[in-house]
Formats: structure tokens, sequence, C-alpha cells
């Protein structure tokens, strides 16, 4: 009793109260009001309970028009269009064979030699010499009965006893039947049955009656606590197994939480972090990091050039004059330099920045600690196509080592380092590589669980002519990490220009593996 | 830097050198040696035989070719450089070569030689025209700095001139044509002379090379003549020009010519050239030429660059199996690079050497062992406490691309004409789309907006992140500002929604504020406020002009928050 739905209460209060006549499911739903949705589940469950059972269960047959009979209503049957062409031909005297009707009244052939069939054997056509078909002038019963019944139909199904013999034959012929959709009736078995109390439900109900339906409450209210008055109530049990309703959560977005977590990595290993400005001179850029000014990198097609102010009004002293001279002639940094003659007005033009060394090169001149480490996620942009691989702004987490025990060796250290707390590799390979800016350069590669080996950065000791001129005189590592490839193997996206989505609905359910 | 493309076969009878039996290297094999030339292995086509290469160094033009790929490999293998002949020890000049006076403001330097005894193959003439193009393109620089050319020597009566003209009185075939063309004609039609005219044109006289007959051999950096500059199949005498801007690079360029030309059998014979000027190398030299010159390093200068103590014997027999010449005596060593490379400008640039010769795994990995404190900057630390509050006020975060249009940033925003509308603009645009920076958030957050109209609602959304403001007092012309962005969009959106956050968020900030009014022409007149505190405009929020939400295409009413988060800073 205790488990008994609100729905099922009402049925069953329902059938005491017609004890004689067993009702139906119509009779029902005008006594209980219920939906029919609604009404037929709680039924279903009584009857699993054994607390109703079927009294009887009738069977009746009910027709209706189809959508080709909705159009034959309409348009005429078949059978009806071979008489009527027939009949004109007899009044113009023109001759007329089945094909002229298939033409004609665009029929299908097994149609029209159906209809030619049943009104030869009526007698109301004869078929002549040629296979000419003349009216007899009699009528078509068939054709009658099929515009009696069009006509009937259209108006609402109705039960197929309802209809006198000769209709009801022509009905059956022309019903839906397997294997055969094209035709403009339909006979439906609609089972009725009525339902009776079983003398547990007569118990069941009999108590319902006495103690009534509790009230049932779905909601507990402040009001209920308050009075205590939850105690009389029952609390509707919810369908806990239906999908949570959706909701939107305030979070980071998942890229940032990688990024956030790459920040915690490098913090924790003991790096200060760096920031620098969006729009840079070449100086910094560039020029600072010994890239000689005729390196085919600092193209115009490979550099974003700002085009107000076009150049900044100075490069700071004595960074400007050192620099200079050490890639014109390696004054003071043991070196022969490129040779060539420095155009300082070349260092002071703007461009957007293009590698997260130039911060490295500006903190090494504001006085770098040493031993210091440092690192930068710095937006960086490049001049290049927006594609799957290549956005039009990106970060690179980039920094610099300095400190007295620096060396080849140590290098390969860090990089060993930074593979398996960044990456979580355990294998790594290291590969000679090329940068203007490092000797001996690095690019480390590690075995990633999920794209195998891969190119996780590169690294090197930076060149003597990049230190020296910024009054730095202990070797200092550059090093960079190539992250957003694993960042989008943890994010499941395959398109960088993902990784700055505008979609919301994306944003919202992307996650993270990470 | 370059992707070159050669065949199997002819690196591995490259790799054997000359008279040796090439044998089948594996493919795995093939990629660490590769190593030694800072070469990836791109693709490898077993149909054709046919193997792709990056080589990453952009000093060392010698390793753009099948040829020095190979001899870096053989001198590995090896142990040392065999020497060449012509470099070290004086040869007969097959031939002179006069510069005419004038050419200094053009294109001052020239260099040659001839080859003799090497029957062109197919896959060779491939692998000399790949060379030629690869150098001159970007070692050359697309010829400005340096261009090559080859020729059939036996038509060549010696002495070569290298001629100015005028450009109408020259006339010759040039390659791809049919008919004689002035150097006028060439520059105007020919399609190498419309590619390369820039480098030469605006000279009222132009460079060209002739024999002793007065045969055109070329229209440098142009186009070769076609009779005497088209080598073919089964050539065996060859003529090996360069010309260029730059002394060294011209002499190197020929230098590796030599050895590669060496390197498959030819014999080379120098060329001596006559300068009306006197240059580093005199009024007359010969080429190839070796300009290098040993240099004396201390063993320790290595060693410490390294971490690892090898001795001079180790560090000799790398830089021997390296292809350098080395003589050590005690803690020193002194160094001399063979002259097909130029690339030696520090110490630093043996060290690495030395390390690739031995392999970078020859060297253990060591911890750096001094002690440093890890920390963010105080910018980044506040950054992170306003994102963290923003995601407690239930916002989404948002990354945007911080490079945009004009028209998303100031025009949807009805900004155009307005103090507001400075941005930090990109002279070489690519594409519209991308032709400045932000000087602002919320016109990323409303591209969102546009893009989402089916996420449900209510949308919360904020990003914290960089913009540009132009400021001529700033060091590059504008300020690099740490902002953050707040968007609320939904059928009910109003003003005391987002101002309930900006009052929470800065009271957990500890920074008091008051709202001005502000006539912006992205909100709506009186419904708009710049957030004061502390003296000290800190940013700006309101409801959203309807005809800015039209321009967005966004059917829903929105509010926003603008907020400078360097400016929350303040003292410490």
């Amino acid at each position: 009793m205790d488990n008994l739905h609100p729905l099922e209460s009402k049925v069953l209060l329902a059938l005491t109260r017609q004890p004689d006549s067993p009702p139906t499911l119509d009779h029902l739903a005008e006594s209980t009001g219920l939906e029919p949705s609604q009404l037929s589940m709680a039924v279903e469950w009584l009857l699993a309970k054994s607390l109703i059972a079927v009294h009887a269960e009738t069977v009746a047959h009910i027709a209706s028009l189809t959508t080709i009979g909705e159009v034959f209503f309409e348009k005429y049957s078949p059978i009806e269009r071979v008489l009527s062409a027939a009949r004109d031909a007899g009044q113009t005297g023109k001759r007329l064979t089945i094909q002229d009707i298939q033409a004609k009244e665009a029929l299908e052939p097994s149609d029209v030699s159906k209809a030619v069939g049943t009104l030869k054997k009526e007698g109301a056509i004869l078929i002549v010499q040629g296979g000419c078909i003349e009216s007899t002038g009699r009528n078509s019963a068939t054709a009658e009965a099929m515009r009696a019944l069009l006509q009937e139909l259209r108006s609402g199904p109705r039960e197929q006893q309802a209809f006198p013999e000769p209709l009801r034959n022509v009905l059956q012929q022309h019903a839906v039947k397997r294997g055969n959709a094209r035709e403009p009736f339909r006979i439906d078995e609609r089972v009725t049955r009525s339902f009776l109390l079983t003398p547990d439900g007569q118990e069941v109900a009999q108590q319902l009656s006495c103690d009534g339906v509790p009230e049932e409450v779905s909601q507990l209210t402040p009001e209920l606590l308050k009075e205590g008055a939850w105690r009389t109530k029952r609390f509707r049990k919810y369908t806990i197994s239906l999908r949570a309703p959706r909701i939107a959560a305030g979070k980071r977005h998942p890229y940032r939480e990688f990024l956030d977590l790459v920040k915690l990595k490098l913090v924790s290993m003991g790096f200060q972090e760096m920031r620098g400005t969006l729009v840079e001179t070449e100086f910094w850029n560039m020029d600072a990091l010994f890239m000689p000014q005729f390196h085919p990198a600092r193209d115009i097609h490979d550099v974003y050039f700002v085009k107000d102010p076009t150049h900044a009004p100075a490069i700071a002293e004595p960074y400007l004059t050192q620099v200079m001279q050490v890639h014109e002639q390696g004054t003071g940094a043991g070196s022969t330099g490129w040779g060539y003659t420095f155009d300082a007005e070349r260092a002071k033009r703007l461009v957007l920045r293009s590698q997260g060394t130039a911060v490295s090169a500006r903190t090494l001149a504001a006085g770098a600690s040493v031993p210091g480490k440092y690192f930068s996620i710095a937006r960086c942009f490049r001049y290049d196509q927006v594609d799957a691989t290549h956005a039009t702004d990106f970060f690179q987490v980039e920094g610099i080592v300095a400190g007295s025990d620096i060396n080849f060796r140590t290098l390969l250290g860090l990089l060993n380092l930074f593979a398996r707390e960044v990456a979580q590799a355990k294998e790594v390979k290291f590969l000679p590589a090329y940068f203007p800016f490092t000797e001996p350069s690095v690019e480390m590669h590690v075995r990633h669980p999920k794209l195998g080996w891969m190119e996780l950065g590169g690294a090197g000791l930076f060149r003597p002519e990049v230190t020296t001129p910024l009054g730095v005189s202990v070797p200092v590592i550059a090093w960079g990490l190539g992250l957003d490839r694993m960042a989008m193997v943890a994010l499941g996206i395959h398109d960088i220009r993902d990784l700055f989505s505008t979609d919301l609905e994306f944003i919202r359910t992307m996650r993270g593996n990470f | 830097m370059p992707t070159i493309s050669l065949q199997r076969d002819d690196l591995e009878a490259l790799i054997a050198g000359p008279g040796e039996e090439p044998s089948r290297i594996p493919l795995d094999q093939l990629e660490q040696w590769l190593m030694l030339v800072k070469g990836e292995l791109k693709g490898h086509n077993s149909d054709t035989g046919e193997l792709r290469i990056e080589l990453q160094d952009s000093n060392r033009p010698d390793l753009w070719c099948c040829e020095g790929i190979a001899r870096q490999i053989r001198i590995k293998r090896q142990g040392k450089a065999s020497a060449y002949p012509f470099f070290t020890k004086q040869q007969r000049v097959a031939g002179k070569l006069v510069v005419a006076p004038g050419l200094d403001k053009i294109r001052p330097y020239v260099a040659a030689c001839t080859a003799v005894g090497y029957r062109v193959t197919a896959s060779g003439l491939t692998q000399l025209i790949q060379t030629q193009e690869k150098l001159a393109d970007i070692f050359g620089r697309k010829r400005r700095s340096v261009s090559i050319g080859l020729y059939r020597l036996a038509p060549i009566v010696f002495p070569v001139s290298y001629d100015l003209v005028k450009p109408d009185d020259v006339r010759f075939t040039p390659l791809g044509m049919e008919t004689m063309m002035t150097l006028r004609e060439i520059l105007m039609v020919h399609p190498k002379g419309v590619e390369y005219g820039n480098i030469v044109s605006g000279h009222d006289q132009l460079p060209v090379l002739r024999d002793a007959k007065g045969q055109v051999l070329s229209f440098p950096p142009i186009i070769n003549s076609r009779e005497i500059g088209e080598v073919q199949v089964g050539d065996h005498e060859l003529f090996v020009e360069v010309t260029g801007i730059d002394l060294w690079m011209v002499a190197l360029t020929l230098n590796i010519f030599a050895a590669n030309l060496a390197d498959r059998g030819a014999v080379i014979s120098p060329v001596e050239i006559q300068s009306p000027v006197k240059t580093t190398f005199g009024r007359r030299w010969s080429t190839p030429i070796d300009f290098g010159a040993p240099r004396t390093i201390p063993l320790d200068a290595i060693e410490s660059a390294l971490g690892e103590a090898l001795g001079a014997k180790e560090v000799s027999a790398a830089l021997k199996s390296y292809g350098y010449m080395v003589k050590s005596a005690g803690r020193k060593v002194a160094v001399q690079l063979p002259p097909y490379r130029n690339d030696l400008l520090h110490t630093v640039d043996v060290v690495e050497d030395v390390a690739i010769s031995q392999g970078y795994a020859r060297f253990a990995p060591v911890m750096p062992s001094q002690f440093t404190v890890g920390g963010l900057s105080r910018l980044e630390q506040m950054a992170d406490r306003v994102r963290h509050l923003m995601v407690g006020l239930e916002f989404q975060e948002i990354i945007s691309n911080i490079m945009g249009s004009q028209q998303d940033f100031c025009g949807k925003m009805r900004l155009e004409g307005t103090e507001w509308a400075k941005v930090v603009e990109v002279d070489n645009v690519m594409s519209l789309n991308y032709s400045c920076l932000r000087q602002w958030i919320t016109p990323s957050l409303l591209q969102v907006e546009t893009n989402s109209s089916r996420a449900f609602y209510p949308h919360r959304i904020f990003e914290v992140g960089e913009v540009a403001v132009p400021d001529r007092s700033a060091d590059v012309g504008s300020r690099t500002v740490t902002m953050l962005g707040a968007v609320i969009a939904h059928a009910g959106a109003h003003f005391s929604e987002i101002h309930s956050c900006l009052d929470l968020l800065l009271y957990y900030l500890d920074r008091p504020f008051t709202l001005e009014p502000v006539a912006h022409p992205s909100f709506l007149d009186g419904r708009a406020g710049t957030i004061v505190s502390n003296g000290q405009a800190i940013g700006l929020l309101g409801e959203l002009h309807p005809e800015v939400l039209e321009h967005w295409q966004i059917g829903v009413p929105a509010v926003a928050l603008e907020l400078e988060i360097d400016r929350l800073l303040g003292e410490v």
C-alpha cells in the first residue's frame, strides 16, 4: 500500500465506484480525469501487481482513409476514372484502348487493368475488337461502393461492421495489406479491454477509501518544516534515473588550466616569472639575440611591423652600442662578429613580438639574478597564414637559466627535468639543433604516451655575443618548450584554432585530461 | 631552412667515396648520421629511391646538398678529412678572369674554376642544379648576395672578362628563349629578368661575362647564355663561376662547388681573378681559395663549456673526424675550418662541433645545482586572484586572439573617430581580419556571443588577457596592459547584475571604488560608468548599446565590465 503511486490510487478508487460494469480505458479516463499516457501507465502497474485483472477483451476493426484515399476522394479512384473515360468515349465516338486510358489519366498499368477487369465482370464495359473499350451504359456496383466509402470515411474512421455487406467487401479488397501500400483504405484492429478489481485489489481499494489518499508533496518547504506538517505528508518519489538538467559552471578555460599547470611546475622548479610587451623593438626581438640584420627570418614576410609609430625614440645605452659592436666586429665577446655595418635605425623599428626570447633578453639586460632561473608564457605573433597548425598569435613558453655551474651537461640535465616534470616523459633524446642565438643548441624529443616521439622543445647556451653586450658574464641557458601539441592532445582537439575557440558550447563542454 | 631532395643510391655512393663499393645504408642508421649535419629525414620514397632531408643550420650552406651531407658522414667514418689538392697545393691555372673597372658599384666580386673528368649523369645534374638554386636563393638571398653559373668549358676561350656594358649593346640567346635578346630586352621580357631584374636595375651599365672571342657566357645574376651556359648530361668539362656583393660569400660558394665536383670525381683547376681594385685577397688571386686561418683555443674553454674533461686527444680526434685541421700543443688546440666552411665566429662554434662529432649521447646530463627561488610576478598573482574570483562568480573563462580587426575592436563598438578607437596597427597587413591589436577585451567576448546564440543562457563569460594601448610616452609606443573583461548576456541581463559582480570583486580585493557616469558610445547613455578607485580611473562598465548588439548580431541584452588589473596593484 505504501508503494502505491498516486496514479494507481486514483484508478483503484475509480474501479470501486463501478463494481457492476467493468469499465474500459475510455471510461476510466473519464472517471479519473487522467491523461491517456498516465492512465495506461497506472493500469499496467496495477496489472503487474495483480491488483486488477482484465475482465473482457474485444477486438474491433476500424476503417479509415489512407493518404491515397484522400487523393481518390478529390480526384476519383482508378475504377471511377476508367468508367468515366469509357462513357466519354462512347459519347464522342472515339475509339479507346487501355493504353489510351493509361496515357490520358496517367495511371499505373496495374491499376487500369484491375479496374478494367472489375468493370468488365460487372458488365459496365465491353472489350471489342482491337482491344478497344466501350461503355455498356450499365452502372458499376464497385465504382459506386468506392465512392460511398470514400465519402463516408472522409468524415472520420468508422467501425467496419457499420457498413453493409457489399461495401464491406469492397473495403476489404481495397484496404492496405502487406506488400500493397497503394490502397485508399486502412483497417486497424482496436483492442478494448475492461477491467475489474482482483480480491487483493478490492482489499487495497477498501483500505484506500477508508484512510483516504495521503496528500502528496513534491517539495519540502520552510513552512512544512516550521509547523512539523511534513510528518503527515507523503513525498513523491522521483525517477532518479532521468538525466540531470544541464547547468553551466563558472570555470577556468581548459587551455588556461593547462597553462596554469605548466606555470605551477615551473615555479615549483625554482623559476621566476618575467613579463614583456606585445610590441617590441627589432633590437630586443632580434639584434640583442645576435640575429644579423640580414638574417632571412627578419624579412618582411616573417614579422609584423607596427604602422605608427614605426620606430622607438631610442634604444637604451650602453646596450645599443655594445650590441652594434658585437654584430660588426664581435667586440668584447671574443668573436669575429658578422662583419657588416649595423643599422641603428633598423634596431628601433617596432614589431609585434615574434619570439618569447625577447623577454629573456630584456631580463638579462635589466640585471638578472645569478644564479637565476626565469620563465615567461608570452604571446607571440608570426606572419603566417592562419590554418589548423598556425594561429595568428600563440603562447610561447620560454626562459633562461644563468649560473656559474651552467654548461652543456647541466643544459641536458635541465631538459631532462622538463621532460619528466612537464611532459611526464620517461624517455628523452637530444639532437643537435640550430638557433641563431645559442651554441651548442639542442632539440629535445620525448616519448609521449599517446603521440610517440615528439619534439618537446629547443634549448642551448646563449652565445657570448648575446650575453656579453647585455652585461652578463656567466653562462646562460636559453630554453623554449613547444606545448601546444601536448595541450591539444590533453584537450582532445585537432585544430590549433580551437584553443582560442569562440563557441561557448564548445568551451563549456571541453575538458582536459592532464 | 632548406629541404632538399636526393637519391639514396647517389648518397650511398658519395658516402663510400670515389673508387669504393657503396653499401646499402639502413634508414635508421642514416637518421643517426644525419645528426652530424643537423638534418632530419622528412620523407623516403622506396619506389624512386628519393630521400627528402631538411637541414637546419643556416650558417652551413655546404650541407645543403647531397655531396656535403655525404662528406660530413664520410669524414666521420674515416676519422679525418682527405685534403683537396686545389686548396693545399699550387695548381696550374686553367685561365684568367679579368674584372672590369666600375663593377664595384654593382656586383664587385667573382670567383671561378674549371672541373674536368666528371661525366655529368642525370641525377648528378639534378643535384648540381638544386645546389645552385638553394645556395643562390637562401644563402645568396634570392641571388642578391650570391649567384652561380655553370657552363660547358669546351667552347670557352680564356681569358674570360667580367664586364660592364650598356643594356642595348650586347645581345645573346638566353636559356629558355629561341632568339637573340639585348640585356634590356631580357630584363623586360625574360621570366628570370622580370624576377631578378631589380638586383641590377637602376644602373646605366650592366654586368656581363664574355670570353676572349666575345661570346657571352651570361648576364649575372639573371640568366646564362643558351649556347655555352646549358650543361647537359654527358658533359665532362665544366666551367663554374660565382658573382656577388660579398667577397667571402662569393669565395665560399665557389669552394663548396669545387669540393662537390671533386667529390664526384672531377679534377678542379683554379682560375686567376684579376681585379682593377685592391681587395682583401689583393689584385690577383686564384679561386678556389682557402681563406681560413688557424685559431688557437685553450682546451679549458672547450672543456668548461661542455662540462666534461675530454682531454686534448679526444678533442683533436673529435674535430678531425668533423673535418677540421687540428694541431694540439699542451692545453691548447689550433683549429682551422675546411675551406668549404666559414662559420667560426667564436670558440663556442668549435665547442658545438666537438659535441656533435662525439654525439650528444656522449655527455651525461647533470642537474644544475645552484639554488633559486621560484615565483610569479605581482601582476600575474593579481591576475590569478581576479580569475579565481570571477570563476566563483560563475563566469566561464575565455581565451581569445589578441590580433584582430579595427572593424571588430572599434567599428562594431561605435568607437570610430573617438579617443577610444586608438589601436596598435600593423604595417604589413596579411589579412584585414588581423590588422591590429585589441585595445580592450569586450569585443573578444562579444565575438563569443555572436557565435554562441545556441548555447543555453544565461551567458557569463570573462577573459583576463593582454591588450595594447597606444601611448607615445612608452618606450615602444604602446603599453601592454593586463585587463579583465566580463560580459553577462541573457534575456534579462541588467546593469545591476554586472555592477554587483564588480562590487563583490573589488570588495574582496579591498579596493573601494565609485562609479562616475560616462558617455561612452558602446554603452547606453546613462547606463555606463567609469570605475574610479583611489582617485584613478581603473575601468568601465555598462549596458551595451543596442546598435552594438546589432552589429555583432547578438539577440539578447548584454552588460560588460572592463578592469585594468595593472592598476589594482598599487604600492606594496
